[in-house]
């Protein structure tokens, strides 16, 4: 929104270069390349999800085919026997129930470090910061043990608590980053009108950082759908495993038993159908909040 | 990027020039500030400290132990780093790592800085940017399952090499070839996150710089050299950061890698990653938790050196425009 005032306005003569220049052999031939690799990006995934719907000796002759018949028995399959309709409800459980709890802990926290400037606002925002370069290779081993001393692996409640523990750096960060773009007259009014500070926060900032929130919840939504390494460890009975879990376990049985493609790509579908829909619907939000105020 | 910041240190400036001007709204609002300061961030401060911090202590801690978790631990100290540099397997995880950050990470960003200038020339660029984004909001998995059938000696890839005339095609399930597969669709998966990244911060260059450097008489190639590429410098500075330490953990795409393996990918496609998850949580054999978290510890200790090399190296000024 800022760049917008920044940015001079256009007298309506000057034709920006970029559509006066013309095109160069090159990058005629550019253009062609990268329309190539979105026609394969598009091609791989339309070619996950028809493969999903045809029987496994089908896929094996002819790999491009299309289904002959819609075949939802890999699904029905996926389901019952690889346990993929449990994992699914984990996965959302696990997913929606982290994303709200680290955004309604980090956003406080964001608030403040934006708003408070002293050593001890800075220090914590550095100590967060810090956090992000912290590979998940490092904490597991040290939360495995913890989570067993207090009963919580294998448990849905232990791997929550862990998702919001590790999302804290990247919430907290980008929260922050929100609400320090929110000009503090707002709060100025209210406070003068004798607003309490917990009343100013909850019914003047949040409603106006609903953007902020919605991106970052978003941003944890896709991170806890997708994260494995945490899931495959800390859980592994039938009823307590999310998908990427079940996806892999599935690949392990179908080790001993022959690969049966249709049903693994049917679960392959159940990962990634989520992530297309959501996509399709906020991508631009989503790409937004993850590329925008990244380059500071 | 930087407009956000003027913004935001002009508000500070108001806030902090304040005082002496005894604006009346301010005091009482810095005043409330200070009092909710520690309420609003406890609940973080708490989660972060008991689920991050103290985990990372501990983890220091016990790589310098043997421990099996389940008799008593034993002091090693730092030989545990020193088994680990003699350990074939480990090397060759830590070899993987850095080919993934170093190789991975050049070749990603050299591909993500040409689409950044293709898609600005294209029409549709959103559309296209957005299909060349979406592989990075899906699991590792999913890509090395599909590229366990796809390149499979008799699978679609090998046969259309045929038709082209290409008949013995690189083994690229072996072990010799898979950590170069690998790397492979990491970049394919990465290069639209980090393409638009660079676009958004492109964008924010100002389109005056460009009439004015055309006034100049600049051709294309001298607009890139002098107004593009000086002012994304910030942003090739983060990207590459945020490469190294995103590349260290990468996990699910090799676990997985081709299909055939379960829980145990092949050794010689290993990286820090699954060496630790190996090492710890074996499918038999007894848990090393002292070596694993050694190994950990290295990867991290890898992220902090080279991100301080590389903002010291790419860091200068910052420019305003």
């Amino acid at each position: 929104m800022t760049t917008l005032t920044t940015q001079p306005p256009q007298t309506p003569l000057t034709l920006s270069p970029r559509t006066r220049r013309r095109r160069s052999p090159v990058m005629r031939a550019a253009i062609g390349a990268v329309w190539a690799l979105v026609a394969l990006d598009f091609g791989l995934i339309l070619w996950i999800v028809l493969t999903s719907l045809r029987k496994s000796n089908d896929i094996l002759n002819h790999p491009f085919g299309l289904p002959t018949d819609p075949r939802f028995g890999n699904y029905a399959t996926a389901f019952r026997d690889g346990g993929f309709g449990r994992a699914a409800l984990n996965s959302i459980g696990v997913a929606a129930l982290s994303s709200v709890l680290a955004i309604a802990i980090a956003a406080p926290a964001g608030y403040a470090l934006a708003r408070r400037r002293s050593r001890a606002s800075s220090v914590m925002s550095m100590t967060f910061a810090m956090g992000l370069g912290v590979p998940g290779q490092v904490l597991i081993i040290p939360l495995y043990i913890g989570l067993a001393k207090a009963d919580l692996t294998d448990s849905l409640v232990g791997l929550t608590l862990v998702y919001i523990g590790l999302s804290m750096p990247f919430t907290v960060f980008l929260l922050t980053g929100y609400f320090a773009n929110i000009p503090s007259v707002l709060e100025e009014a209210a406070v003068l009108d004798g607003a309490g500070i917990l009343r100013t926060f909850t019914k003047i900032i949040l409603p106006v950082a609903r953007g902020g929130l919605t991106t970052a919840f978003l941003l944890q939504l896709i991170g806890a759908w997708n994260e494995t390494l945490f899931a495959i460890v800390l859980t592994h009975s039938q009823d307590k495993v999310t998908l990427p879990v079940a996806l892999a376990g599935y690949v392990a049985t179908a080790q001993f038993q022959g690969m049966d493609w249709g049903t693994m790509f049917a679960g392959v579908c159940v990962v990634l159908a989520p992530m297309v829909a959501l996509f399709s619907w906020l991508g631009t939000r989503i790409i937004q909040g993850m590329t925008v105020g990244i380059g500071k | 990027m930087t407009t956000l910041t003027q913004v935001t240190s002009r508000a500070r400036g108001a806030r902090e020039g304040a005082p002496p001007r005894r604006g009346a709204g301010s005091a009482p609002l810095e005043r409330s500030h200070r009092r909710m300061f520690w309420a609003f961030t406890a609940p973080a401060v708490l989660f972060y400290t008991a689920l991050f911090l103290v985990p990372l202590g501990y983890a220091a801690w016990t790589s310098l132990y043997k421990w099996d978790g389940l008799t008593g631990k034993k002091w090693r100290g730092l030989r545990n780093y020193q088994i680990l540099w003699q350990d074939d397997i480990f090397r060759s995880s830590l070899t993987n790592t850095l080919k993934i950050m170093v190789v991975g990470g050049v070749l990603t960003f050299l591909i993500s800085f040409g689409l950044m200038l293709v898609l600005r020339e294209m029409q549709h660029r959103m559309f296209a940017r957005s299909v060349i984004f979406f592989p990075c909001l899906v699991n590792g998995m999913v890509f090395g399952l599909a590229a366990g059938f796809l390149f499979s000696p008799t699978g679609p890839v090998n046969e259309a090499l045929g038709w082209v005339g290409v008949h013995t095609p690189p083994k690229w399930l072996s072990d010799t070839d898979t950590p170069s597969l690998i790397i492979a669709v990491l970049i394919w998966t990465s290069v639209g996150y980090y393409t638009a990244i660079m676009m958004a911060a492109v964008d924010q260059i100002p389109e005056y710089l460009y009439e004015a450097a055309e006034l100049d008489g600049c051709d294309a190639w001298q607009r890139f050299r002098h107004v593009t590429l000086p002012l994304s410098r910030d942003v090739i500075t983060v990207c590459a950061v945020m490469w190294t330490a995103s590349s260290v953990k990468i996990f699910e795409l090799i676990l997985l890698f081709g299909g055939n393996s379960g829980t145990t990918p092949p050794r010689r496609t290993w990286n820090i990653a699954v060496f630790v998850y190996q090492e710890a949580f074996p499918q038999q054999g007894t848990p090393a938790l002292g070596m694993a978290t050694a190994a950990a510890m290295v990867s991290l200790v890898l992220v902090v050196v080279i991100s301080v090399v590389l903002r010291r190296v790419l860091r200068r000024e910052p420019l305003e425009y």
